[in-house]
């Protein structure tokens, strides 16, 4: 397959890496209040790890010269304990009206939203840039 | 097509005839052109044909990565835009290079003998 457009492999693979680390935010805002989670414990917030693609590297995969992509290395827990909150009218609070709330912080994640969403734009503008570099490429000589 | 693979097959026919112009008497240079180039033509017609089935095999290969998200693969978004985007460059490379062979073919039929 001819490479007509430069570096759109590694902008590729690093958009996928952004793709999955939204999925991951999204995961976490939309289970913020969730207390029973399916270990019956309250919901851990996860977070992602990137790694450059050195496997692929090593075995020859890509092609001679050109960079390892990124990936996602694994997807963790955020080893942080539960929030305590006095609430005794959940039925999950314990005897002394606490209940354990998942220890994700809002602000946090919406902060690491926009992080990922601006990584996102600028992988879109490599790819708008390598397509207008290989357009006005293409144009040379003509008249 | 047609006329861009006939191209090199022209030219030797044009080289001989250009010798046997009456100006050029001496016989000292015999540099005897093959009248023909099978192996030439057919690997230029081979080139050109392979540039064709490239720039499809990658249109295809992008209709199906569209038709894979339309019918709810777990194909991401970019992944199809991507593609669809080198599919366009390189169908724009196949017609640059068919408008730069149809100029030179158009150039040699100018030229006046």
């Amino acid at each position: 397959m001819i490479q007509i457009l430069t570096g759109i492999q590694n902008t590729a693979a690093a958009l996928d890496a952004e793709h999955t680390r939204l999925d991951v935010i999204s995961q976490n805002i939309a289970n913020a209040h969730t207390t029973h989670d399916v270990d019956g414990k309250p919901y851990q917030r996860q977070v992602v790890v990137f790694e450059t693609a050195l496997q692929n590297a090593m075995t020859g995969n890509t092609a001679s010269g050109s960079l390892p992509p990124i990936q996602i290395a694994k997807i963790e827990r955020d080893q942080r304990p539960p929030v305590q909150v006095y609430d005794p009218g959940n039925p999950e609070a314990d005897a002394q009206g606490l209940v354990s709330m998942p220890n994700v912080n809002i602000h946090e994640e919406m902060a690491d939203l926009i992080s990922a969403s601006r990584t996102y734009d600028a992988n879109l503008a490599v790819v708008k840039n390598a397509r207008s570099m290989a357009m006005q490429t293409l144009s040379i000589g003509r008249h | 097509m047609s006329p861009i693979s006939s191209i090199p097959a022209i030219s030797p026919d044009l080289m001989s005839q250009i010798e046997r112009l009456p100006g050029m008497t001496d016989a000292t240079a015999p540099t005897a052109l093959p009248t023909a180039m099978p192996a030439d033509s057919s690997s230029f017609s081979s080139l050109l044909g392979k540039m064709v089935s490239e720039v499809d095999a990658q249109q295809q290969s992008s209709a199906q990565s569209v038709n894979a998200l339309q019918s709810g693969a777990n194909v991401p978004l970019h992944q199809a835009v991507i593609s669809m985007e080198e599919a366009s460059v390189s169908f724009q490379l196949m017609v640059e290079v068919r408008n730069r062979l149809l100029e030179s073919y158009q150039e040699i039929m100018r030229m006046s003998m």
